[in-house]
C-alpha cells in the first residue's frame, strides 16, 4: 500500500491505433518519477489518463489508492496538473488566475504567497503573455500547488526553455519535491531525466521498455559490455555556454 | 483506508468564474469594439436619420414664366424645395433622381385655356414622381374651380388628423439594434471564445480541477449575460437621453426590455454553443456564424421593416429567433402594448433555444 501511483496493464486505443499498449508501473511517495521517450511514444496520453482528462480503454490506475475511473472527482482534488502549453486566460493577471483556480478547487489561498514560492511576486499584476518561457512554467507549477496536492504531473516542463531557465526550473521542481510532493514528469531530454529524476520509465511506441533509476540503467548497460566509442570530454559546449553567460540565474 | 467521496462544491466556483470571465471580457478589445462602440455609432446614425422629413425637390426652368400664381403657390408649400436652373440641367438631375420633377407653366395655347402646366418626372424616383403629379393635379383642380367660379363644389374633401406620436426611424431601429447586439455577443463571443479556450488548452486545464464542465459553461454563459445586459442598458440610455427614445410606460417598459433581453440572450446562446460544437477552428467558425447571423440581420426586421419582403419569404422571416425578439420588443415600445402580448414571441424564442441546446448537447466536444 506504499505506492502513491499504481498503473496496471493500462491500454488506450483510438480506433485501430493503440496509443498506450499495456503498461504497468508504480510510483513511490516523495519520488520524482520521469517518463522518458520520443514524441508520440504515448507519454502525454498516459499522463492525461492519470490526470482524469482521458478515459482508459482497459487496465487500472490508482492514485493515492483511489481508482481514477471510478472516482475522478476525488482524484482531481489530490493532484496538480501542468499541461504542455501554459493554458491560462490571456486577459487575467497572475493574482486573478490563482484566485479563480482556488475557487475551482474550493480552497482558500494567499495568491501572493504562492507567487513568492516561485519567485514571481513582482509579476503579480502581469498577464501570462507578458512572462518569459521560464516564468510561464514557474507560474504553471504554482498553479498546480493551489490545492496542496499529493502528486503533481508536469508534461514536458522544460521544452523550449533556454539552459538557464531549465536549471532554474529544475531547482524549483526539487524544492517542491522536498516539501513532500510526489512529482511525475515527462521529458525527451536525457540530461533532464538523469539529473532530475529519482526513477525513470523509458517509453516508446506505447510500451514501457525499462523502469529503474538512471544509475542502474547505465550500470546494466555497462555490465553488458557496452563501451562508448568517443572519449568522454572533460567539458562540453553547454558548460562553455553556461560559464560565459553565468550559471547564476539571470532570468527575471 | 478511509475515504470520503464528497461532491465538489460548484456554487462558489460558478460565481468566482463568472466574475473573472466577465472581467476578462471587459479587457478584450473585441468585446469593447463590437459590443459597445459599434452600437453607439449605429444608434447615433439612426438618431440623425430620423431627424429629416420627406420633401419634394422641384425644378423651375429659368426663363419660363415664374411670376404666375401657380408657381407662387408651389413656392409657398413648406414641404417643397424649388430650384431655378436651365431646363437641360434640370432634366439631367431628374434622370439622376436628384430632383423629384420639373414644373413649367406655359402660356395658353388655345383660346379657352389660361395656362398649361407641363410636368416632367422620371422613373428614377417613382414615389416622388407620383407625389409631384398628384400635387400638381391638386393645384390645377383648385385653380380650375376658382376660374370657373365654383365656390361650392358638389364633392367636398374633409380632412381630419388623429393626434398621434410621430414615429421616427430611431423608434424602429433602436429595438433592432438591441437584438443585433445580443445576437452578435451570443454568437461571435461564444463561438470564437470557446474555440480559443479549447485550442489554448485553457478548458482542459480547468477540467483538471474538481469543477464540473457544465459549471464552467454556465459561468461562461452567465458572464455573457452580464455583458449583454450592459449593452442593452447602454443602447437604451443613449437612445433615451440623446434621441428621446419613447418608452410608452416609462420605467416599466425599461424593466420589461431588460427581461426580454435576458430571454433573448439565453435563446441566442444556444446557437452559440451549437456553432461552437460544429466548428473545429476559427476558419470553419467564420462562415458558420455568418450563415446564422447574416440572414437574421437582413430578414428579421432589424434595421428595416419586413413588410416589403416577397410573400414567400414572409413565413421564414417572421419566424426567425431574432424576428421574435424584435417583434416582442416593438410590441412594448413602438406599439405601446402590454407585456402579456409578448408571450407568443417569448415562447417562440424559447422553442428555438430548446432546439439549439438539444443540438448543442449532441455536437459539443470538449477538446
Amino acid at each position: 500500500m506504499s505506492n502513491i501511483i499504481s498503473v496496471t496493464n493500462l491500454i488506450k486505443t483510438y480506433g485501430n491505433f493503440t496509443a498506450v499498449d499495456g503498461i504497468s508501473f508504480n510510483v513511490q511517495p516523495g519520488e520524482i518519477f520521469g517518463i522518458l521517450g520520443p514524441n508520440g511514444a504515448g507519454k502525454t496520453t498516459t499522463l492525461e489518463i492519470m490526470e482524469t482528462l482521458k478515459t482508459l480503454t482497459s487496465g487500472e490506475v490508482l492514485i493515492d489508492g483511489i481508482n481514477v475511473q471510478d472516482h475522478p472527482w476525488e482524484v482531481k482534488r489530490r493532484i496538480g496538473v501542468q499541461l504542455q502549453s501554459s493554458a491560462f486566460y490571456p486577459e487575467l493577471n497572475l493574482i486573478e488566475l490563482l484566485d479563480m483556480f482556488a475557487a475551482m478547487y474550493d480552497v482558500h489561498i494567499k495568491p501572493m504567497d504562492m507567487l513568492k514560492e516561485v519567485e514571481l511576486e513582482d509579476k503579480a499584476k502581469n498577464y501570462v503573455k507578458q512572462l518569459s518561457g521560464g516564468q510561464k512554467q514557474r507560474f504553471s507549477i504554482a498553479s498546480t500547488l493551489i490545492n496542496q496536492p499529493k502528486v503533481i504531473f508536469l508534461d514536458e516542463p522544460t521544452t523550449g526553455l533556454d539552459p538557464q531557465a531549465r536549471i532554474h526550473l529544475w531547482e524549483m521542481v526539487r524544492k517542491v519535491n522536498k516539501s513532500g510532493v510526489t512529482i511525475v514528469l515527462t521529458t525527451h531530454y536525457m540530461d533532464e531525466a538523469e539529473q532530475l529524476c529519482d526513477r525513470l520509465a523509458i517509453m516508446d511506441k506505447g510500451k514501457i521498455l525499462k523502469t529503474g533509476t538512471p544509475k542502474t540503467f547505465i550500470k546494466d548497460l555497462l555490465s553488458q559490455g557496452f563501451k562508448k566509442e568517443a572519449k568522454p570530454e572533460p567539458a562540453n559546449l553547454e558548460d562553455v555556454f553556461l560559464n560565459l553567460t553565468g550559471r547564476a540565474l539571470r532570468e527575471g | 483506508m478511509k475515504k470520503i467521496y464528497k461532491k465538489p462544491n460548484q456554487i462558489r466556483a460558478f460565481f468566482v468564474m463568472m466574475k473573472y470571465f466577465f472581467l476578462a471580457q471587459t479587457r478584450n478589445p473585441a468585446t469593447f469594439a463590437f459590443g459597445f462602440l459599434f452600437p453607439v455609432v449605429f444608434i447615433s446614425i439612426f438618431g440623425l436619420i430620423g431627424g429629416s422629413t420627406q420633401t419634394l425637390n422641384i425644378g423651375l426652368p429659368s426663363g419660363s414664366n415664374l411670376n404666375n400664381p401657380i408657381v407662387q403657390t408651389i413656392k409657398k408649400q413648406s414641404y417643397i424645395k424649388t430650384q431655378e436652373a436651365p431646363r437641360t440641367d434640370l432634366e439631367k438631375q431628374v434622370k439622376q433622381g436628384k430632383l423629384s420633377g420639373i414644373i413649367e407653366v406655359q402660356a395658353a395655347k388655345q383660346a379657352q385655356t389660361a395656362y398649361t402646366i407641363k410636368v416632367t418626372t422620371s422613373q428614377a424616383n417613382i414615389q416622388e414622381a407620383a407625389g409631384v403629379n398628384s400635387f400638381v393635379r391638386g393645384i390645377a383642380d383648385q385653380t380650375n374651380l376658382e376660374l370657373a367660379g365654383v365656390t361650392n363644389p358638389p364633392v367636398k374633401v374633409e380632412q381630419t388628423e388623429i393626434s398621434g406620436r410621430k414615429l421616427r426611424y430611431i423608434d424602429f431601429a433602436l429595438p433592432g439594434q438591441i437584438g443585433f447586439s445580443l445576437l452578435s455577443t451570443a454568437l461571435f463571443g461564444t463561438v470564437f471564445g470557446l474555440i480559443y479556450l479549447k485550442k489554448a488548452l485553457i478548458l482542459k486545464r480547468m477540467f483538471a480541477t474538481p469543477t464540473k464542465a457544465m459549471t464552467i459553461l454556465l459561468a461562461q454563459g452567465g458572464s455573457r449575460l452580464i455583458v449583454a445586459l450592459l449593452q442593452t442598458l447602454l443602447i437604451l440610455i443613449l437612445g433615451i437621453v440623446l434621441f428621446k427614445f419613447y418608452l410608452p410606460h416609462g420605467w416599466l417598459t425599461f424593466v420589461e426590455l431588460l427581461v426580454l433581453s435576458v430571454i433573448g440572450l439565453i435563446a441566442f446562446l444556444g446557437f452559440g454553443y451549437f456553432m461552437a460544437g460544429l466548428a473545429n477552428d476559427e476558419n470553419s467558425a467564420g462562415p458558420l456564424v455568418n450563415l446564422v447571423s447574416l440572414p437574421q440581420f437582413l430578414l428579421s426586421g432589424t434595421f428595416f421593416s419586413t413588410e416589403n419582403l416577397p410573400n414567400w419569404l414572409q413565413p421564414i422571416a417572421n419566424n426567425l429567433p431574432l424576428s421574435y425578439f424584435n417583434m416582442a420588443v416593438r410590441k412594448i415600445t413602438t406599439e405601446g402594448g402590454d407585456f402579456s402580448q409578448t408571450i407568443p414571441y417569448i415562447l417562440g424564442l424559447l422553442a428555438w433555444g430548446a432546439l439549439m441546446y438539444f443540438l448543442a448537447s449532441r455536437t459539443f466536444r470538449w477538446e
